[in-house]
C-alpha cells in the first residue's frame, strides 16, 4: 500500500509542478502561424506582466486542433481569446454561440468592412490570396491575370491549389461562389479539373511545389508567398483580378473573438486591445507581410498596401453561409 | 474472510478507478451521441459509399499489415535468434522508423522520389501509402515477434532439431509458438494503419479515417464524425475480440523455465548476403528519410539548426519527462491488466484498454475534453494528468499485450510451487514473476516511451495551454516555417529520441545481465 501512496504523491507533485494555473494569465487559442504570432504574444507578456498561455494550431490537414477544441470546450471555456487567421472560423464559432461580443477601444480604427456588426469578431492585419509562381518556369507576362483564366488550356497541368475543404482556400472558394453564383463557380471548378489542376494538401504544400519547380504556379496566401520569396530567388507572386472591372483579390483579415464565459475575460480584453494596434500590425507587416487595416501604420516597402490592391467585394457572413451549402459539393469535387 | 474481502477490494477498486478514468469519457460520449440525435439518423450515414470506403480502407491496411508483419517477423528472427556481429546495432537502427511520425516519413520519401527521379507524382498514391505505412510499422512486428522468439525454450528447438530439419522445425515448432505474437502484431499494425489519417491525406488517398477527419476538420460535424468513428471502433473491436477468443487463447504448451538461454543460431554461409539485405532495408527505412531531411535542412538559405535547437530545446525535457511518466504508468498498468487477464481470468480491463486503443485519436480527444473539462476536474484537465490518462488509453493495450505474451511463456507451475510452500502472493509476484517478465516489461516501457514522445493526434487537442511538447511544436512551427527549419527540428527530435533509445538499450543490457539466470 505504501508504495502506491508514495507514487501517487510523487505523481501529484510532478503534475502540479508542470502547470499551475494562475489568475494573472490569459489563454489564447491561435490559428495564425506560431512563428509569427508567438513573438507578439511574448511582447504582450513582457510589457504587461500577464502570462500568456497559448495553444497554437497546425496546418489543418495534419491535425484537428484548435477549432475542434474550442467547440468541444464550449460548456466550460478554457480559452479567453481566439485569434484566427481569417474570420470564417470566428463566424463558425459565433454560429455555435461560443463567442461573446466585445467592442475594443481600438475598434473604431478598423474599417467597418472588417468587423462583425455586433463585435463578435474584429479584424486586423490582412492577408490576400495571391498567385505564387516560379520565375524559371513561367514569366510574369505569361501569368494568368484572372483566377478565371486558370482554366485556359495553356496552363494545363502546370498549377496547383490547396485542398478547398481546408484553410483559407475554403474561404476563397466560398467567396468566389458568393460572387460568381453557384452554377458558374461549379463550372469553373470543373473546368479546373479538366485543366488538370493539382490539389496540394495545404498552402504550404503549394508553396513547396512551386519553389521546387514541380509546378509553375499556384494559389496561396501572401504570408506563404512572402516566406517563399525569402527562401528562394526563383519565386515571386502576383495579385489576380486587378484589372478595371475585375472581381478583385480576396482580402482575409486576422480576426479576434472573445470567448463566452472565459475564465480570464478581463485579461483577454487587454490582449485584444493590444493586438488591435498599429504596433502589432507593423510587427506582422515586417514578419510576414500582413497588410495593416489601420490607416497610418508604417510598413516596409516590400509589403503591399491595401490602398493599391483592388479587393474582392465580400460579405463574410454570407460567404460563411454559402460555404455550408457548397461543402458537400466541394468534397465530391476533391474526391473525384 | 477478511483477507478475501481485502483482496477483492484491492482488485476491484483500482479496476473501477481505471475504468472510470478511461472508459468514463467514452461512455459519456456514447450516451451524448445516442441522446443527441434522432435514432434513425444515427446510422443514416451507412450507405453503399461508406461500406465501399470501409472495404477499401480495410484492404489497404490489410496489405500493410501483411507486408509489415512479414518483414517484421523475418527481421525479428534474424536479429533476435541469429548470432552475428553488429546484431544489436541493426536492432536499434531498425526500430527507429517507429520514432518518425508517419507524416514526416511520407514527406521524406516523396521528396526522395522527387530528388532521385525528378517526379514525385510517379508514385501511385495507394502504393505510396502502403510503402510508408509498411516501413514505419514493421519495427512493431519485429519487436513483438522478436520478444516472443527470444522467450522460447531452447530445449524445444533442440529436441526438434534432433529429428527434423531446421526448416521443418521452424514451421512446426517455432511458428506455432509465436502465433499469438504474429496475430497481435498483424492486428495492431492493421488498426494503426487504419486509424492513421496523415499519410493517406498526404498522398490524397481517400480512406474511412480521412473521411472522419474531414468531418471534424472541414465540416466541424462532430455528430457525424463520432458516428463514423463508432463504426470504425466496432470493426476493430470485432477483429481484436475474435483474435482474443479464437487465436491468442489457443492452447499454449510451452513450458518455459526462465533461466535457460534462448537458442541462437550461428552460420557462416550467407553472412555477407545477410548484411547486404539488412543494409538495403536500413537505407530504405532510415538512411533515405534522414538523408532527405538533412538535405532539406541544409538546402535553405541559412543554416537553421541553431534556430531549430532554440525553438525545440525548451520542449525536450518536458516531453521526455511526460513520456517517461507515461511509459512508467503504461507499463505498470499494462503489467497489472495482463496479469489479471492471464492469471486471474479477468479480461475486462484488457478489453477496456482495447477500446481506448482503437478509438480514433480525435474522438478520444473530444471524449476527454467533454468528460474532464469541468470545474470539479480542472485539477486533471488543466494539468499533465489529462495527458497521462490519454497516453494510458492510447497505448496501454500494446503494453498489456506485449507483457501478456511474456506471461504466457511463464509456466503456472512456478507460481504454484511457490504458493504450495507458503510464499505470499505479493512476494511471489515480485520475486518470481517480475524477474521473469523483465524483458517484456522493459520492451513495453521502451515502446511506450517512444510512442508517448511522438504522440500528436490526441495531444494537440488536450495539452494544457502553455505546455510545450516536441511533436506539437514541430507541427505548429512547421505550419509556415521554412522547410529547412522544420526538417532541422525533425532531425533534432529524431536525435533526441535516438539518445533515449540508446540509453534504454544500455540500461536494458545491465538489467538483463543482472536478472538472467544461468
Amino acid at each position: 500500500m505504501r508504495p502506491f501512496i508514495v507514487t501517487f504523491i510523487l505523481l501529484a507533485m510532478i503534475g502540479l509542478s508542470v502547470c499551475t494555473p494562475s489568475s494573472h494569465q490569459v489563454v489564447v487559442y491561435c490559428t495564425v502561424d506560431q512563428v509569427f504570432s508567438e513573438p507578439i504574444l511574448r511582447d504582450f507578456e513582457n510589457e504587461t506582466g500577464i502570462k500568456v498561455r497559448a495553444v497554437f494550431d497546425t496546418e489543418e490537414t495534419k491535425s484537428t486542433g484548435v477549432m475542434n477544441r474550442l467547440i468541444a470546450e464550449k460548456d466550460n471555456a478554457q480559452c479567453d481569446l481566439f485569434w484566427s487567421g481569417d474570420p470564417l472560423r470566428n463566424i463558425v464559432l459565433q454560429s455555435k454561440d461560443i463567442t461573446s461580443p466585445y467592442q475594443s477601444i481600438q475598434t473604431d480604427l478598423i474599417p467597418g468592412d472588417f468587423r462583425e456588426k455586433e463585435y463578435h469578431w474584429t479584424g486586423f492585419s490582412a492577408r490576400a490570396r495571391v498567385l505564387i509562381y516560379n520565375k524559371t518556369l513561367i514569366s510574369s507576362d505569361s501569368l494568368p491575370q484572372s483566377i478565371l483564366e486558370l482554366t485556359h488550356p495553356r496552363f494545363k497541368g502546370q498549377f496547383t491549389i490547396a485542398n478547398p475543404l481546408f484553410g483559407t482556400t475554403t474561404f476563397h472558394m466560398a467567396a468566389l461562389f458568393a460572387g460568381m453564383g453557384q452554377a458558374p463557380a461549379k463550372q469553373w471548378m470543373n473546368d479546373l479539373k479538366k485543366n488538370q489542376v493539382v490539389i496540394a494538401t495545404s498552402n504550404g504544400d503549394v508553396k513547396k511545389r512551386v519553389m521546387t519547380g514541380e509546378l509553375a504556379f499556384g494559389l496561396t496566401d501572401t504570408d506563404d508567398a512572402f516566406e517563399a520569396k525569402k527562401e528562394s530567388d526563383d519565386v515571386d507572386y502576383a495579385f489576380l483580378d486587378q484589372q478595371a472591372g475585375g472581381m478583385g483579390t480576396l482580402i482575409m483579415p486576422n480576426a479576434l473573438s472573445m470567448i463566452k464565459d472565459s475564465p480570464n475575460s478581463e485579461n483577454g480584453k487587454k490582449l485584444m486591445n493590444y493586438l488591435l494596434s498599429r504596433e502589432t500590425e507593423a510587427k506582422l507587416a515586417i514578419s510576414c507581410a500582413q497588410m495593416p487595416l489601420i490607416k497610418g501604420t508604417e510598413i516596409p516597402d516590400i509589403v503591399p498596401s491595401l490602398d493599391h490592391i483592388i479587393p474582392m467585394k465580400i460579405d463574410y457572413a454570407q460567404s460563411s453561409a454559402i460555404l455550408e451549402q457548397i461543402q458537400p459539393w466541394l468534397k465530391k469535387w476533391v474526391e473525384e | 474472510m477478511g483477507g478475501r474481502v481485502s483482496r477483492q477490494l484491492a482488485r476491484n477498486v483500482p479496476a473501477l478507478l481505471l475504468a472510470l478514468l478511461l472508459l468514463g469519457p467514452l461512455l459519456a460520449l456514447l450516451v451524448r451521441w445516442l441522446s443527441g440525435s434522432d435514432k434513425l439518423s444515427l446510422l443514416a450515414f451507412i450507405d453503399a459509399g461508406t461500406l465501399l470506403l470501409v472495404g477499401k480502407s480495410l484492404l489497404l491496411s490489410c496489405v500493410v499489415a501483411v507486408l509489415a508483419s512479414l518483414m517484421g517477423t523475418i527481421c525479428g528472427f534474424l536479429l533476435y535468434r541469429l548470432k552475428f556481429s553488429f546484431r544489436g546495432f541493426y536492432k536499434i537502427l531498425l526500430l527507429l522508423p517507429l520514432l518518425v511520425p508517419p507524416y514526416i516519413f511520407a514527406v521524406a520519401w516523396k521528396d526522395g522520389f522527387q530528388w532521385l527521379f525528378g517526379n514525385s507524382t510517379a508514385i501511385n498514391p495507394e502504393v505510396g501509402m502502403i510503402i510508408v505505412h509498411t516501413l514505419v510499422l514493421f519495427p512493431l512486428a519485429m519487436l513483438i515477434t522478436g520478444t516472443a522468439l527470444s522467450q522460447i525454450h531452447s530445449g524445444l528447438e533442440e529436441a526438434g532439431l534432433m529429428r527434423v530439419s531446421f526448416r521443418r522445425m521452424l514451421i512446426k515448432i517455432i511458428l506455432p509458438l509465436i502465433r499469438p505474437a504474429l496475430t497481435i502484431s498483424f492486428l495492431l499494425i492493421l488498426i494503426i494503419s487504419l486509424s492513421d489519417f496523415s499519410v493517406p491525406a498526404f498522398f490524397g488517398v481517400n480512406t474511412f479515417t480521412t473521411e472522419i477527419f474531414t468531418q471534424f476538420s472541414a465540416f466541424y460535424n462532430h455528430q457525424l464524425a463520432i458516428s463514423q468513428s463508432f463504426l470504425l471502433v466496432l470493426l476493430c473491436l470485432t477483429l481484436l475480440l475474435s483474435e482474443n477468443k479464437y487465436l491468442s487463447d489457443a492452447p499454449f504448451f510451452s513450458v518455459h523455465v526462465k533461466g535457460s538461454s534462448t537458442k541462437h543460431y550461428s552460420f557462416r554461409k550467407g553472412l555477407t548476403m545477410l548484411h547486404v539485405l539488412l543494409w538495403i532495408l536500413l537505407i530504405a527505412v532510415l538512411v533515405l528519410p534522414v538523408v532527405m531531411l538533412s538535405h532539406q535542412a541544409l538546402s535553405g538559405r541559412e543554416m537553421l539548426f541553431s534556430r531549430a535547437w532554440e525553438l525545440l530545446s525548451p520542449t525536450i525535457f518536458q516531453s521526455a519527462k511526460l513520456a517517461f511518466l507515461g511509459a512508467s504508468l503504461i507499463s505498470a498498468i499494462g503489467l497489472w491488466v495482463a496479469y489479471l487477464k492471464e492469471r486471474s481470468r479477468f479480461p475486462h480491463l484488457n478489453t477496456m484498454l482495447l477500446l481506448t486503443f482503437i478509438i480514433p485519436s480525435t474522438v478520444l480527444g473530444v471524449a476527454m475534453i467533454k468528460f474532464y473539462n469541468h470545474p470539479a476536474t480542472n485539477f486533471i484537465y488543466t494539468t499533465i494528468f489529462i495527458l497521462l490518462i490519454t497516453y494510458v488509453g492510447r497505448f496501454g493495450f500494446i503494453a498489456a499485450r506485449i507483457i501478456g505474451n511474456g506471461i504466457k511463456q511463464i509456466p503456472g507451475s512456478l507460481e504454484e510451487v511457490a504458493r504450495v510452500i507458503g510464499i505470499p502472493p505479493v512476494k511471489r509476484f515480485f520475486s518470481i514473476s517480475i524477474p521473469l517478465l523483465l524483458p517484456s516489461i522493459f520492451t513495453a516501457f521502451v515502446l511506450s516511451f517512444v510512442l508517448c514522445l511522438g504522440e500528436l493526434g490526441t495531444t494537440i487537442m488536450i495539452y494544457p495551454p502553455g505546455t510545450e511538447l516536441m511533436p506539437v511544436k514541430i507541427f505548429t512551427i512547421g505550419a509556415n516555417a521554412p522547410l529547412a527549419l522544420t526538417s532541422s527540428m525533425t532531425l533534432i527530435s529524431f536525435g533526441v529520441t535516438m539518445f533515449f533509445i540508446l540509453l534504454f538499450f544500455l540500461i536494458g543490457k545491465i538489467l538483463f545481465n543482472r536478472f538472467s539466470y544461468a
